[in-house]
C-alpha cells in the first residue's frame, strides 16, 4: 500500500489519533526506508497507539511483542511443541512409519510454536510489529533482536532458514527505563513524543469524547500542563487526561472546582505520595488554571 | 567549526552532518544516505517536511532530538552567512554541551596528596580518640595491614559479583525441567525418556555504583574508600564509581584504565575541592540528572560512602534519594563515622537521605565493611543497621 505524506495525518486522524509533524514523518518515513521506528517518551503520551493505529489504518494485523526481563529468544522467535512431539512419537511407536518420514513430521509446521518475530516475518502482508518497552528486556536480548532486523531470516536447526517473506513495519517503545544501545538506535529511526501542548491535548479530548463540555475540557488541560510541572513521581499522561474528562462528562459536570478535583483526584493521579503533594499546592494550581480567584 | 557553501543541496546535508557531529552527534554515512533517501521522497518546497525529515532521520535520541531544532537553526544561519567559496569562522565556539567538568585546581590537591600538615593530624588525632575498637580503624592501618584488607576485599567482590538472573542455563541439579533440551537430547535414542535435563537461573553480574564522598570531613577515610573503589573495579565488569565533594565526576575510566597510585594521583588533581566542604544534595542530584537513567536499573546496587554532612540544601538531597532508592536495587551508605559510640544519625544529610537508605553500616573496620558487604547480595528488605561498638 502506497502511502502518501500529504494523506497520513488524515489515515491517523481517521482512527482518531492526533498527530503532529515530527510524528507524522518519522511514520512516513520509516515506512518509505522500510526501517524500524523507536518510539520514546513519558509513560501515557500514546507511544503504543502509533502502532495499533497505523495497523488499522493499514488494514493489517498488530503484532505485539512485550518485553519484560527474562525474555529470551525462545519466547521471541519460535519453539517447538515437545509436548506434542513427544505424543506423535509416541502414537507411532509402533514402527509403522519410517524413521525419516517421522523426522520430517515431527519437524513441520504443525509442531513448530511461532512466537511474534517469526510470526511477523512469516505474513504474507506485511504487518505491524510491536515490539514494547524494548528497554525491560536484557541487553542480551537486544543485541539478538539487532540480527533479526539487520538479516531478515531467522535459522531454525532442524528447518533451515525461513527468510522474510515480507518486511513488517516494526515500531519500537521505550521508557528509558534503561539506555538503549548505540547499534540498536543506529538501525532505527528516532522518535521522541512528549506531553502534548494545551492545543494538541485539547483536540485529542475532542476528538475522543464528543460530547465534552469545551470549557471544562479548557480547564482540564490547563490543570493538566500545570500539573505535570510539578516534580511528580507519576506524571500524568494523556491516558489520564482521557480518563479524567470522560469521568467528569460522565458525571455531568460542566466546570471544576476545588471539592470536584479533589474528590476525583484519584483517576490521575496514581501515587498517594503525588495526592498528597497535589493537595498541598491544589488552590496554587486551580489559581493558574483560573479555576478560581485570588479572591475566593 | 567551520561551514562551507556547497552549491548542491546533498553538499549542503553532507555539510549539516559534519555540523552535528561537532556538537556531539554520531552520524556515520548510513545516516547520510538516509536523510538523502528521506528528501528525495518529499515534495519540494515545503520548508516544514524539510527539515522533520532531516530530524526524523539525524537523531537518535533523546537529548539529539531536543537539541536538533536549535542546531538546524544555527547552521543555516552560518550557512548564509559564509559567502561563496570562503571559508568563515564561527562566533561561537561552543562546544562544550557535554557535562562541564570544572578545571582542576592543581595546587590544592597536590598539597593534599603529599602532605602531612598538622592540622589535618589534629583532626585525625581528635577522630581516633573517638574510636573504642577492638578492630584496627581503617584510618590508621599500616600498609601491610592494608595489603592484606584488599585481597580480602577483592576475594568478597568477586563473590558478589555473581547474582542470579532470570534467563536459564543448563544444570545438573534438579531445579526446573528443561523440555527443550529433554527432548531433543532424548530423541537421539529413540522416543523414550531416558534422562532428564534441567535448567536453572542463570548467573547474572551486580551492576554497582560508587558514590564516593571525599570532602574534608571525610578526609581520614577517603583515601582508604578510593582503594576500595579500586579493588572492586577491577573485579566487576559493570561498576561505575564517582567521587564527590563540592561536584561529582565520573572517575570510572581512570580506574579501569591506570594502575592504582597513577589512578589515585590523576583522580586528586581533577577533583577541585578535594578535601573541601560537601554539598552533598547537589551532587548527588547531578548525578541523577546526568547519569541517573543511564546507571539506575532493578539490577543496580548504589553504593554511598559519605558521613552525611551537608553544607548545602537538602531539600534537593531528599528528591534525588528518593530517586535513585526507586529506581535501584538497593541503596547501601557506608558512614566511618557511624562507628563512633556517641553517633545518631541525626547529622542534616544523613536524616534526610535516612528514609530511602535500605542499609546503613560503619564500615569503618573490616568487619563491619564485611557485613556491610554481604548485603549486597541479599535483595531490598528494609533493615537499618547501626554498629555502636
Amino acid at each position: 500500500m502506497s502511502i502518501d505524506l500529504n494523506n497520513i495525518r488524515n489515515i491517523l486522524g481517521n482512527q482518531a489519533y492526533i498527530t503532529d509533524n515530527s510524528v507524522e514523518m518519522s511514520v512516513y518515513l520509516s515506512m518509505q526506508l522500510q526501517k524500524p521506528l523507536l518510539v520514546e517518551g513519558p509513560a501515557g503520551v500514546g507511544k503504543t497507539e502509533i502502532a495499533k493505529v497505523l495497523a488499522q489504518a493499514l488494514n493489517t494485523d498488530l503484532i505485539r511483542l512485550q518485553c519484560y526481563e527474562g525474555l529470551d529468544a525462545t519466547h521471541a522467535l519460535y519453539e517447538w511443541n515437545y509436548q506434542h512431539q513427544l505424543i506423535y512419537l509416541k502414537m507411532h511407536d509402533d514402527g509403522g512409519l519410517p524413521k525419516e518420514k517421522l523426522e520430517e513430521h515431527i519437524f513441520s509446521d504443525k509442531f513448530l510454536l511461532k512466537r511474534p518475530i517469526l510470526e511477523a516475518i512469516s505474513r504474507e502482508k506485511p504487518p505491524v510489529l510491536l515490539i514494547d518497552e524494548i528497554d525491560r528486556a536484557d541487553e542480551e536480548f537486544e543485541s539478538f533482536l539487532l540480527e533479526v532486523l539487520s538479516d531478515w531470516q531467522i535459522s531454525i536447526p532442524e528447518i533451515g532458514t525461513i527468510k522474510a517473506k515480507s518486511k513488517p513495519y516494526i515500531i519500537l517503545t521505550g521508557n528509558r527505563t534503561r539506555e538503549l544501545s548505540e547499534a540498536l538506535r543506529r538501525r532505527c529511526l528516532y522518535l521522541w513524543i512528549d506531553y502534548p501542548d494545551f492545543e494538541k491535548e485539547m483536540t485529542i479530548l475532542k476528538t475522543k469524547i464528543p460530547n465534552l463540555d469545551l470549557k471544562l475540557g479548557e480547564q482540564i488541560c490547563a490543570f493538566m500542563e500545570e500539573l505535570r510541572n510539578l516534580k511528580l513521581e507519576k506524571t500524568p499522561g494523556v491516558a489520564e487526561t482521557l480518563d479524567w474528562a470522560q469521568a467528569l462528562t460522565t458525571m455531568h459536570f460542566t466546570h471544576l472546582d476545588k471539592q470536584i478535583v479533589e474528590d476525583t483526584l484519584g483517576v490521575i493521579l496514581k501515587d498517594w505520595q503525588d495526592i498528597r503533594h497535589t493537595q498541598d499546592s491544589l488552590s496554587e494550581l486551580l489559581e493558574k488554571t483560573g479555576v478560581i480567584s485570588r479572591l475566593s | 567549526m567551520l561551514v562551507q557553501r556547497q552549491t548542491t543541496l546533498s553538499g549542503n546535508i553532507i555539510q549539516l552532518c559534519k555540523f552535528l557531529r561537532t556538537k556531539g552527534f554520531s552520524l556515520s554515512t548510513n545516516e547520510e544516505s538516509d536523510a538523502l533517501i528521506a528528501l528525495s521522497l518529499l515534495p519540494i518546497g515545503s520548508k516544514d517536511s524539510f527539515h522533520a525529515a532531516l530530524k526524523s532521520t539525524l537523531t537518535k535520541s533523546k537529548w539529539q532530538f531536543e537539541q536538533f531544532d536549535d542546531l538546524y537553526e544555527e547552521f543555516w544561519e552560518e550557512l548564509n552567512k559564509a559567502v561563496d567559496s570562503k571559508v568563515k569562522e564561527s562566533t561561537k565556539p561552543d562546544k562544550d554541551k557535554a557535562p562541564s567538568i570544572q578545571k582542576p585546581s592543581f595546587e590544592t590537591l597536590k598539597s593534599w596528596l603529599f602532605n602531612s600538615e598538622p592540622e589535618e593530624e589534629k583532626d585525625a588525632v581528635a577522630y581516633s580518640s573517638m574510636e573504642v575498637l577492638t578492630e584496627k580503624n581503617f584510618g590508621d592501618m599500616s600498609t601491610d595491614e592494608m595489603r592484606l584488607i584488599m585481597a580480602i576485599l577483592r576475594k568478597i567482590a568477586k563473590q558478589l559479583a555473581h547474582q542470579k538472573s532470570r534467563l536459564k542455563q543448563k544444570s545438573k541439579r534438579n531445579r526446573s525441567l528443561d523440555l527443550k533440551r529433554t527432548f531433543s537430547r532424548n530423541m537421539r535414542l529413540g522416543s523414550d525418556i531416558i534422562k532428564l535435563h534441567f535448567s536453572e537461573p542463570k548467573d547474572k553480574k551486580l551492576k554497582l555504583v560508587l558514590l564516593s564522598d571525599v570532602s574534608k570531613s571525610m578526609d581520614i577515610y577517603s583515601r582508604f574508600f578510593i582503594n576500595l573503589i579500586y579493588a572492586f573495579q577491577n573485579s566487576y565488569d559493570r561498576i561505575e564509581t564517582f567521587v564527590f565533594s563540592t561536584a561529582i565526576h565520573r572517575v570510572t575510566e581512570l580506574l579501569e584504565n591506570h594502575e592504582f597510585n597513577k589512578a589515585f594521583e590523576i583522580i586528586s588533581k581533577r577533583v577541585p575541592h578535594w578535601s573541601g566542604g560537601t554539598t552533598i544534595g547537589s551532587c548527588i542530584q547531578t548525578f541523577v540528572d546526568l547519569y541517573g537513567h543511564k546507571l539506575l536499573t532493578k539490577k543496580t546496587v548504589v553504593l554511598i560512602l559519605s558521613d552525611g554532612w551537608d553544607t548545602g540544601d537538602s531539600s534537593n538531597l531528599k528528591q534525588s534519594m528518593r530517586e535513585i532508592h526507586k529506581r535501584s536495587k538497593k541503596v547501601i551508605w557506608l558512614n566511618p563515622l557511624a562507628s563512633s559510640p556517641n553517633f545518631s544519625p541525626d547529622v542534616i544529610g544523613l536524616k534526610t537521605a535516612m528514609p530511602y537508605i535500605d542499609v546503613l553500616e560503619s564500615a569503618h573496620n573490616l568487619e563491619s565493611l564485611k557485613r556491610a558487604m554481604k548485603h549486597l547480595k541479599s535483595g531490598r528488605r528494609k533493615r537499618l543497621l547501626y554498629t555502636n561498638r
